[in-house]
């Protein structure tokens, strides 16, 4: 695979407990507490940095295929499809506090269905928004009515 | 004994009783079949209908709920790649591959039929055996339930086939993200820096639900071949290949070994307190793994691994039966909201209870007994209506079901922190497994580590003493079996890169 | 009131769209579900205190009230929520004394003072209790051996919290030093003590059963009298320390919630508390039903606030 992934990754997780073991030893303790806050979180990223550590020393002393071999046989990946969907899904956890959850839903389950599998026919057109519709009515009246569970309203809306 | 056991039976089978339980039941199974309803939620959902019921019918919806749940969850794991509920985690890791190599049908029955008998089977423990066994579990100290969280971890840190390494580290994040928020000891805020919304800490199950949700979805995604006009693939099969519910049984009991020890686990965690459904699915999954003959088939749609995942969780609520009913200690979440609905009824849980009310404990074995024929009866009836999700075209499905998590993390504690936590641990999730961290281990560690943690700092509170780790003997023998099981682990992962360093040479 | 309506109708017109979002709430509150939030678990003591009061609470405000348990971070959790939520009567929090403990131990930065009281609705005594794994049958022979093993007679408690600060004032009165292990919630606190893991804890008469059977021994009760529930059980002014401790659980609203909804609200307090299986329901909690109005809760509210301040003072626990 790619030169070092497991080597970037364990550097960047050696790098991140590195810190928090820094910090952990600045967190004040109590009186009444033989052992600070920061005990337990220091040993759990000693364990952590150890182990990255060794992954970082693992990925570079293995013996490394030659560079041919390599993305070019994987089945190919759709990663942009899977950036655009987390930003939809971004832009509906923004959304659901200032429009509402009824709102912020339809607009949601209606976005992502087409950014996945876009309509080409009006009739297509048709099914999304009666998709949107449905799964935004369906789970309000579900969990809003019978389930007792106050989903958010909107702060722009109050709906 | 059995005569009241017998009086409990008749009694249950009375309307008044036997419909709240199947209406439990079913709303149980639904609950645990939706990703991000927890049974939790679910029993939650249940409680204000039970305050006008008598207290042995309210009782048992809540039993069935939790039955149900327990196995609805599985529904979700084998065609999503989803756990419905975290209890049926590791059904996910070979119910899925199943259905996805063309076996939903043996998939989802294997894991009802694996439900059945583990809770039929733990329902024998928990009328025989709740006195004695939860009287050993209440011996347990901060030191012994230390040992045992850490012999928890050393056992799943070496299920991972790909690395040990990668398993640890996975432990170690799964940790960390306890430890983010306030101290749990003197409240503390620590590596919040400063902000509020890291302060309260990373909730269990919105990180959960993150995690798997989007590590599943969005790798789903990247395999649609285009956003545009292509038809889309479904996740499984449209409909259930051809099987025999006889051969799925037959399948479960040629392992009688395999169905008993898993019921154990399940049984065993569920008695101890404040570890939970989830925790035994895993650890019985990793219990098969060891001492199955064929270990290198786990992950791949091993039948071995559904049952282990789902015999244990039912078990497991026999299990949190018992503590709840011995000691009136509730043992999760759900017997947590079943013990309030019984001190609302006026119920004195507790050593007396069984001696007190036997009408009321014999019943709620009846009632635990009764919900497993009634959770057989619903799945055989819902079953083809439940299928219609794998025919439901990703584009639909993904909205849909990531609205549902959002429900879910949202209902948990009614506040947008949740669903903030929610995304941010959906990304965290999807890139760990893109980089090949597996994620069994890093939720044992979120499960737990809370619990580590109080547990040790306790032990030092009570007695400074480090040595009564290794010499109180429980505790002691904990940590032995613990040290045991990593140097098997690398043992057996020694061996197994060495044998594929003989069979695939430089590929 | 019907002048009234006209009146806010009209304004409502005059100020437009903006009022228009509002405005619907007022005109006949409650219209829609009221939501209560309760900063604990689903199942905890507050939690099985605070459903029943809900249940009472709905026949008199003619809208269903719906319990939403905000958990977290020793209650902050919800106190923020709570804090945060539009004063308009529709978010009403379920809160006990902890509020005042937390904000003084630094823990949260939210205040008693940030709310407006609606009323008080029941107080549970804190009962010293002990492990039956311990030798002493009564007070004098616990407090006899504390003075000769100081600091060494475990207690569990929620650090911080009415768990601790109770024991902490019996530590006071007494004269002894008592050695505090962290446990959290009364569940894991009776676990720790019917093994034998912890010598003693704060309770409440909930625990009674346990004690019946010879599995945990009441030392003593903070309340005012002796209980009719638990009459063996002496108080600790019968003992001869002036201390009554009892955990008081009420009702209150974001600030500026307007003043006519606190009033339903209110009202809607005082009935449901009066309700004969209400007091049921808390006779089964170990708690008493105590109701005070909107007025006599706040003047409560600032005694028990400065109360806690003193003694938080004392222990060393005080941040701010």
């Amino acid at each position: 695979m790619s030169t070092g992934r497991d080597g970037i990754a364990g550097l960047i997780l050696l790098a991140v407990s590195l810190v928090l073991l820094v910090k952990s030893f600045q967190l004040p303790s109590l009186p009444i507490v033989p052992v600070g806050p920061g005990f337990y979180p220091a040993i759990v990223l000693s364990l952590m940095a150890a182990a990255s550590a060794l992954l970082v020393l693992q990925d570079l002393m293995k013996r490394r295929p030659a560079a041919a071999a390599g993305e070019g046989d994987a089945p190919r990946r759709n990663y942009r499809l899977v950036v655009i969907a987390f930003a939809i899904v971004g832009a509906y956890v923004v959304l659901l506090p200032l429009v509402g959850f009824r709102v912020a839903t339809v607009l949601f389950v209606g976005a992502l269905q087409a950014a996945l599998d876009r309509p080409r026919t009006a009739r297509q057109w048709g099914v999304l928004a009666a998709i949107a519709l449905g799964t935004a009515m369906a789970s309000y009246f579900v969990f809003e009515r019978y389930l007792l569970v106050l989903l958010p309203r909107g702060a722009w809306t109050g709906f | 004994m059995l005569d009241l056991l017998w009086n409990g039976l008749v009694n249950i089978a009375q309307w008044k009783y036997l419909l709240p339980l199947f209406a439990g039941t079913f709303i149980g199974v639904i609950g645990g079949s939706l990703p991000g309803v927890t049974i939790t939620m679910t029993v939650i959902v249940v409680l204000p209908f039970t305050y006008g019921l008598d207290p042995l019918a309210g009782l048992a919806a809540m039993t069935g709920v939790y039955v149900g749940g327990s196995t609805g969850g599985l529904i979700a794991c084998c065609l999503l790649g989803i756990p419905g509920s975290p209890s049926s985690i590791a059904t996910t890791f070979d119910g899925f591959p199943m259905a996805r190599n063309g076996e939903p049908g043996r998939a989802i029955w294997l894991g009802v039929w694996a439900s059945v008998w583990g809770g039929l089977l733990g329902a024998l423990f928990l009328v025989f055996l709740t006195g004695p066994l939860a009287a050993i579990a209440l011996e347990f100290g901060p030191w012994e339930y230390f040992s045992l969280f850490v012999l928890a971890m050393a056992m799943v840190a070496g299920l991972t086939e790909s690395s040990l390494l990668k398993g640890l580290i996975s432990t170690a994040i799964g940790l960390l993200i306890t430890v983010v928020g306030h101290d749990p000891i003197g409240s503390v805020p620590r590596f919040t820096f400063g902000s509020q919304f890291i302060g309260g800490g990373f909730p269990f199950l919105p990180v959960l639900i993150g995690i798997f949700a989007f590590a599943q979805i969005m790798t789903d995604l990247e395999k649609l071949n285009s956003p545009r006009g292509q038809a889309v693939e479904s996740l499984v099969g449209t409909k259930l290949e051809r099987f025999s519910h006889l051969k799925v049984n037959l399948e479960i009991f040629k392992q009688p070994f395999l169905l008993a020890w898993s019921t154990i686990v399940g049984l065993i965690i569920g008695i101890l307190p404040a570890i939970g459904g989830s925790a035994s699915s895993v650890m019985a999954y990793d219990q098969a793994k060891k001492f199955s003959k064929t270990p290198e088939r786990f992950g791949r749609g091993h039948p071995e691994g559904i049952i282990a995942s789902e015999a244990s969780n039912n078990a497991n609520v026999s299990g949190s039966l018992m503590t709840i009913m011995a000691f009136g200690i509730p043992g999760d979440a759900v017997t947590a909201v079943m013990l309030g609905a019984m001190t609302i009824h006026g119920i004195q849980s507790g050593p007396l209870f069984i001696s007190q009310n036997p009408d009321i404990a014999y019943g709620i074995y009846a009632a635990y007994i009764l919900a497993h024929p009634c959770m057989l009866l619903i799945c055989i009836v819902l079953m083809p209506l439940m299928l219609r999700v794998t025919s439901v075209r990703m584009a639909v499905l993904a909205p849909v079901v990531l609205v549902l998590c959002v429900v879910g993390a949202y209902a948990l504690n009614n506040t947008m922190q949740s669903v903030y936590v929610l995304l941010m641990f959906g990304v965290v999730g999807y890139v760990l497994v893109k980089l090949g961290f597996p994620l069994a281990p890093l939720i044992l560690g979120l499960i737990l580590g809370d619990q580590i943690e109080i547990n040790l700092v306790r032990a030092i509170m009570t007695d400074a003493n480090p040595w009564l780790f290794l010499t109180r003997p429980i505790s002691g023998l904990l940590l032995l079996a613990a040290a045991a099981s990593v140097v098997l682990a690398i043992w057996q992962h020694w061996r197994h890169q060495n044998r594929l360093a003989e069979e695939e040479p430089d590929f | 009131m019907a002048r009234t309506l006209v009146t806010m109708a009209g304004a409502a017109a005059l100020i437009g769209v903006l009022a228009a979002l509002s405005a619907p709430a007022m005109a006949q509150y409650p219209d829609r579900p009221i939501k209560m939030i309760v900063p604990w678990a689903a199942g905890g003591d507050t939690d099985n205190i605070f459903r029943p009061f809900a249940v009472e609470f709905q026949k008199h405000i003619g809208q269903p009230v719906v319990v939403a348990n905000v958990g977290g971070a020793s209650g902050t959790t919800g106190a923020r929520e709570a804090k945060a939520a539009a004063p308009d009567g529709y978010t009403v929090y379920a809160v006990h004394d902890y509020i005042h403990l937390t904000f003084y131990a630094g823990i949260s930065d939210v205040k008693y003072s940030d709310f407006e009281p609606i009323c008080l609705v029941a107080a549970t005594p804190s009962v010293l209790t002990a492990s039956a794994k311990t030798p002493w049958k009564n007070w004098q022979e616990l407090a006899d051996d504390a003075k000769k093993r100081p600091g060494e007679i475990t207690v569990g408690a929620t650090l911080g919290s009415t768990s601790h600060i109770f024991p902490a004032m019996i530590e006071k009165a007494a004269g002894v030093k008592f050695k505090f292990v962290s446990y959290d919630g009364l569940a894991p606190r009776m676990n720790a003590l019917l093994g034998g893991h912890i010598n003693l804890t704060d309770s409440n008469l909930t625990q009674k059963g346990k004690v019946e059977a010879g599995l945990l021994r009441y030392i003593a009760i903070a309340s005012e009298k002796r209980d009719p529930e638990a009459p063996d059980v002496p108080t600790l002014k019968d003992l001869g320390m002036n201390i009554v401790y009892e955990v008081a659980r009420g009702i209150l609203v974001p600030k500026g919630t307007p003043a006519p909804v606190r009033a339903k609200l209110e009202e809607g307090c005082a009935k449901a508390t009066k309700e004969a299986s209400f007091a049921q329901a808390m006779k089964v909690q170990g708690t008493r039903v105590a109701f005070l109005n909107a007025n006599d809760y706040a003047q409560f509210l600032a005694k028990i606030d400065n109360e806690n301040k003193v003694v938080m003072t004392d222990l060393g626990l005080i941040k701010k």
